[in-house]
């Protein structure tokens, strides 16, 4: 047992040599076809810099080698370990644990084939009492007990009376509750066995959280030691600064196979703390992966999960993916259009999700028309685009398309959809001047960190200064008063794509965001100030010359501080909001840019690099990290034009490929996620709407809007069309997206509804034009085909609509009628009320 | 024959044309259904179910009070019919909140959840339509006679949001888009889904979306309702003798109710019935009178009607509205809002008839004895209806309760 190296012999090593051989190595495997184990290209011990505190702590490890396809395996039971000083720690390698044996500091080496790699451990001169601490033992045993879970005593509310903060955060608020709180019931010091907070997890009386340890448990003997040795709180003792989990990303090939994860943590004093055994795991889908709690994962099902591990008040994450085998070499290598290819394939191999191939050019041409401009592409347009030889005419259609005014008006709804112009909190009346601010800046696609500075420090008159009407959500309508506390989670999501939310009321629970940063961010806006009048539905808004924000508890004004940043110095008179503008748009924030690209790589794939596209997080990993790093960079070398970002992304192979899956066994779920094909969408209301008077021929007839108006281009309507509605025009009074999913009431307005019944009917449509000019049936089918899918009918399609048209008119219906009902079909179909 | 097919094409899906039998024994609280009367705009305690005939004239307006069924109660003057059928409903006196904006207290009643800035709570009818599905192939949520963005499904998806009936007081009454249009015939309809469902066939095949397939499921589910003669007859008041009609009232809150209880007794879970203009910051009595007699008709005839044919027992019975009205009549004549106290009335489906809970103070301003949440409100429904309250939902990435906090009002139940 005392043998430093257990299993492998003490070696001394030369690092040059090592470090040669191994550059001769990758040589030899770049040119040599990789065969078994040879397969590996690098290892790494993780975790780094691990400092025990005293002389017999431990610290698990993993060594972990790279293989094929970026992929990484834990190899720590195959490798080889040697140590620069002998006699400062032992190591168990098996199952990967460093112990201290003596203080000091020595290298751990480690060997694998001919690849090598090292890590420092530090054992400090802790002392050696075996004393159990309040933080972080008695709270490690909360949290693996689940005592302080959301769901349990770390509710808000807590449970019948006895409340911990939620995974420790409070650790001076819940020796509080154990020891004093309610006549300090919980704790019998004279007779520690007594005590409450012993007898119900045990079941000696009766717990609502059922029986949670025995008496022969560590736990149990931990809270009993803690008990006998006063129950102190020491609160002197290190804190956690940040909790460590490790790898932070897996690809576990089959169901069954297990991986072991490694979790550390960093604690205030400058030692480490290993907390794999002492912490709280979670998987967001069971389905895909679980986590038992000594940290072994277990793959379930193909998808991609992220296991989370809390304690002592903090939060770390890994992502799993599962897949049932390995990409093989039939696995598809495409020529990359431009830098997201590259990435989004690497990811793919990675988790062998194959993309689909490219989309034809019917499909993308109507793909990229309702993405960009929301209409469809009329029969002229696309007869012009496939008749077009040349190599590059999708980017030139992709620059056509950015340059139409369409552009600026469907993109701006969106916008507004963001911004939330709403009717609830602004009286619909300066709501127009808002949607034209946002419409001159896309179409002249002024940079949008410009854009976001003047949001962020507009004052004046709502009519006179557009951009103030970005504060209106803020507004709390019955006291017709500014209320910074909606104002902060507003500016948070939309341009950090942070939620913060739950920190106005409590700590993040999912993220290292305190309430303290809720109020910091919310100490910018304190001086922003509205009045009204003189006229109805004026406002101005101002700056105050004073006013704070008090922070709830402490009753004390919070100084401003950037987000996980500084706390910045003020003049007395100074904008504060000048500073937030400029912290925020800064090319070095790192939030600002990842946020905007992946709200607007959302809008294409329907679905975020980070998922939920706003809701950024250590605990929520990117599924393609190095892609949207890459994009935030490009976005802000492009100097923040959101035109480029389009360009960029529209010129992707990814965004091009067909919307057609690559098989039946192909996992739809993991293909959204990774991109591997496009994702069938409904049409926005709008769109739909309009792609209607456009096939059809008939201006929708919106009241006290001038005739051929598109639904687009609307000031939000003090009573939006039924069918606007019915397809999912948003409310916009809370942060929430429109709805994208399929409903009974659509079904029966398409069916039945007048929207599509008039324009079908109307004497003087399309249809009736071609009728009048003499159009033949065939010649009409195929004009309707090309205007609403963008493509010519297929043999049988005709003669569907054939037989159709002859068997109407058998049945005594005139042939307008019989063309009317085809036309109406065409507009029921799935094909045309979806983007693919 | 084309017309019989297309008929029994949605028959196959509902079981027949018959009304469920009536007079059916009470039923388990997981088979209730629900009827909510919402008073649009906040009708004013003081002149429904909390007269203070003892206050200065301008507080208690002019209407007096007269005695209910149960002695020592007293409602309205505009309420006879209503006071002399309390021995059917209960009435809570103290409920309270803080929530003076229409939207976010329509939100907060309906739900029994404070409105929140990133996230709408789901209204009881959509928690029914999850929780219990639909029944004989009809919607399973229904709004009379238009949604209330208040009432819809908030963050459990527009899939269950509100079947709109549209207004049954109308003489040329139809559900909107539930039958064919006019010029359309059965046969065309019918070759129109044919040709339909050969152009849709290839690319929802070729696809593999599980979009498409969702959206050809509600496809299906629209021709199911458009052909299914249980629908068509659960929304044909005109088949309702006159004599009933008349007796409900031919006003929109009387139609309503009726229509309303057709609907229970065909298969929906949750109907509301939305009446009113009781937003009354001016005139306030000149334009609630009415309102009020309307309702007075319509209630207790609801209640009438819902026990002779034995379905009280089986169906909760609400009257809520936005919030209660200011004690004081204002300089227009007019009442304001009024969060913090408010009056509800509650019947059916075991709930105990003639109690009242809860008192306020001279003005009815504040309670004064045994205050009510929203959220305690939400827990009786919820609890009255068999639906587990304390349920989480998964909303934004967090658990979400149906209803944090509220206790059930034991008074009212049995």
């Amino acid at each position: 047992m005392t043998q430093a190296i257990r299993s492998s012999k003490l070696k001394a090593t030369d690092g040059q040599t090592t470090m040669l051989r191994l550059a001769l190595l990758t040589c030899f495997l770049a040119i040599a076809a990789p065969i078994g184990a040879a397969e590996w290209s690098q290892i790494r011990i993780v975790p780094g810099n691990i400092v025990l505190p005293k002389t017999g702590d431990s610290q698990r490890f993993l060594v972990l080698a790279k293989i094929a396809d970026g992929q990484e395996e834990d190899v720590t039971s195959q490798c080889k370990f040697t140590l620069s000083t002998p006699g400062i720690v032992a190591v168990e390698t098996e199952t990967g644990i460093v112990t201290g044996e003596h203080p000091g500091r020595a290298e751990i080496r480690v060997k694998l084939a001919s690849l090598t790699s090292s890590t420092q451990v530090t054992v400090s001169e802790g002392t050696s009492e075996a004393r159990v601490r309040f933080s972080p033992d008695v709270i490690s045993v909360f949290t693996t007990k689940g005592c302080n879970s959301s769901g349990c005593h770390g509710s808000p509310a807590g449970q019948n009376g006895f409340k911990l903060s939620l995974f420790g955060y409070d650790v001076a608020a819940d020796h509080e509750m154990v020891l004093r709180k309610h006549n300090g019931r919980r704790v019998d010091l004279a007779d520690p066995e007594k005590s409450l907070i012993l007898r119900k997890p045990l079941f000696d009386i009766p717990h609502g959280g059922g029986r949670l340890m025995t008496k022969e448990s560590e736990e149990y003997r931990t809270l009993l030691q803690w008990l006998k040795e006063g129950a102190k709180l020491e609160s002197n003792g290190p804190r956690m600064t940040r909790l460590e989990m490790y790898p932070a990303e897996q690809v576990l090939t089959g169901n069954g196979s297990k991986m072991r994860f490694v979790v550390m943590g960093r604690l205030s004093d400058g030692t480490t703390r290993d907390m794999t055994h002492e912490v709280r795991y979670s998987s967001s889908a069971d389905r895909v992966a679980v986590i038992a709690p000594d940290g072994v994962a277990t793959a379930t099902g193909s998808g991609l999960t992220t296991v989370l591990a809390r304690g002592m008040g903090s939060v770390a994450a890994s992502q799993i993916g599962v897949i049932q085998q390995k990409a093989d070499a039939h696995f598809p290598s495409l020529p990359p259009n431009n830098f997201i290819d590259e990435l989004v394939y690497a990811k793919q191999k990675k988790l062998n999700v194959a993309p689909t191939g490219l989309s034809t050019d019917s499909e993308f041409i109507r793909r990229v028309y309702l993405d960009t401009i929301g209409l469809a592409p009329t029969g002229e347009e696309v007869r012009a685009f496939m008749a077009n030889q040349r190599q590059d005419k999708r980017v030139l259609l992709i620059d056509s398309l950015l340059k139409r005014p369409e552009y600026a008006s469907f993109w701006t709804v969106k916008f507004e959809d963001w911004f939330r112009n709403n009717q609830l909190n602004s009286q619909g009346r300066s709501m127009g001047k808002f949607k034209e601010w946002v419409s001159a800046r896309l179409a002249a696609d002024l940079p949008y960190d410009q854009m976001v500075r003047d949001l962020i420090t507009s004052e004046g008159d709502t009519f006179q200064e557009p951009a103030t009407n970005f504060w209106h959500p803020a507004t709390d309508f019955m006291l017709k008063k500014f209320d910074v506390k909606k104002a902060t989670p507003t500016v948070s999501r939309l341009f950090l794509g942070i939620r913060m939310e739950c920190a106005e009321c409590h700590n993040h629970p999912l993220e290292n965001f305190t309430q303290d940063d809720f109020y910091g961010l919310s100490a910018f806006f304190a001086r922003l100030q509205v009045k009204h009048g003189p006229a109805e539905y004026r406002r101005t808004w101002y700056l105050a010359d004073e006013g704070e924000v008090e922070h709830p508890v402490t009753k004390k004004p919070v100084p401003a501080k950037f987000l996980g940043g500084e706390t910045p110095q003020f003049a007395p008179d100074e904008d504060r909001r000048v500073a937030l503008a400029n912290w925020v748009t800064s090319p070095k924030n790192p939030y600002f840019a990842r946020a905007t690209v992946n709200r607007i790589w959302h809008e294409y794939f329907q679905a975020g690099l980070v998922e939920p596209f706003d809701d950024f997080r250590s605990t929520n990993p990117a599924t393609n990290k190095e892609l949207l790093d890459r994009l935030a960079a490009f976005f802000v070398d492009s100097g923040f034009h959101l035109q480029a970002l389009h360009r960029l992304i529209l010129n992707s192979r990814t965004y091009q490929l067909s919307s057609r899956s690559a098989g039946p066994s192909a996992n739809p779920e993991l293909e959204r996620l990774l991109f591997a094909r496009y994702e069938v969408r409904k049409l926005p209301a709008e769109a739909l709407l309009d792609s209607i008077s456009q096939v059809t021929g008939v201006a929708h007839p919106f009241s006290n809007y001038p005739a051929g108006t598109r639904a687009m281009d609307l000031y939000v309507p003090d009573a939006p069309d039924y069918f606007l509605v019915a397809f999912g025009f948003p409310r916009r009074d809370i942060i929430c997206e429109r709805s994208r999913t399929p409903t009974l009431s659509q079904a029966l307005h398409m069916i039945n509804g007048d929207t599509v019944r008039k324009k079908v009917d109307a004497p003087d449509n399309a249809l009736g034009g071609w009728i009048k000019d003499g159009w033949s049936d065939d010649r009409i089918v195929s004009e309707i085909y090309l205007d609403s899918y963008a493509r010519p009918a297929s043999s049988s399609e005709l003669t569907s609509v054939k037989e159709f048209v002859e068997s109407e008119m058998a049945a005594g219906r005139s042939r307008r009628a019989a063309l009317g009902s085809f036309l109406w079909t065409v507009l029921n179909s799935k094909e045309f009320q979806v983007n693919h | 024959m084309q017309r019989r097919d297309f008929i029994r094409m949605g028959s196959l899906a509902f079981g027949g044309l018959n009304l469920p039998t009536l007079l059916e024994g009470e039923k388990q609280a997981s088979e209730r259904s629900c009827i909510v009367v919402f008073q649009n705009g906040g009708a004013s305690q003081l002149d429904t179910f909390d007269p203070k005939p003892d206050a200065p004239s301008d507080i208690r307006g002019s209407f007096g009070s007269v005695p209910t069924s149960i002695p020592g109660i007293h409602f309205s003057g505009l309420l006879p019919r209503t006071a002399k059928s309390l021995n059917r409903f209960a009435v809570i006196r103290s409920m309270h909140s803080d929530e003076a904006i229409h939207e976010r207290a329509r939100q907060y009643i309906f739900s029994g959840t404070k409105p929140r800035n990133d996230l709408l709570q789901p209204s009881y009818g959509a928690v029914m339509s999850k929780e219990r599905g639909p029944q004989n192939g009809l919607p399973p949520f229904v709004v009379i006679p238009d949604k209330d963005l208040s009432a819809d499904a908030g963050f459990l998806g527009p899939s269950y949001d509100p079947f709109v009936a549209g207004d049954p007081n109308t003489k040329t009454f139809s559900v909107k888009d539930l039958t064919l249009p006019s010029g359309v015939t059965f046969e065309e309809a019918l070759a129109r889904k044919g040709l339909l469902a050969k152009l849709d066939r290839g690319f929802i095949e070729a696809e593999n979306s599980p979009l498409l397939e969702s959206m050809d499921e509600f496809y299906q589910k629209a021709y199911d309702l458009i052909a299914s003669p249980a629908a068509r007859k659960a929304f044909d008041i005109g088949s309702e003798p006159d004599k009933l009609r008349d007796a409900y009232g031919r006003t929109g809150v009387g139609q309503g109710c009726l229509l309303a209880r057709r609907l229970i007794e065909s298969g929906v879970r949750l109907a509301t019935v939305f009446h009113g203009g009781y937003d009354t910051h001016a005139q306030h009595e000149k334009l609630t009178k009415p309102l009020m007699t309307d309702f007075d008709q319509a209630f207790p005839t609801l209640l009438e009607d819902l026990d002779q044919r034995g379905m009280l027992a089986n169906t909760l019975v609400i009257v809520i509205g936005d919030f209660g009205r200011t004690p004081k009549i204002n300089f227009s004549g007019g009442r304001d809002h009024w969060p913090r106290a408010s009056a509800v009335a509650l019947a059916g489906a075991g709930v105990k008839g003639g109690v009242v809970v809860g008192k306020t103070d001279k003005q009815a301003g504040e309670p004064v004895d045994r205050p009510v949440t929203i959220e305690d409100f939400a827990a009786t429904v919820y609890k009255i209806l068999g639906i587990n309250f304390d349920k989480e939902y998964h909303a934004n990435g967090r658990p979400v309760r149906i209803v944090k906090d509220g206790v059930p009002v034991k008074e009212v139940l049995a």
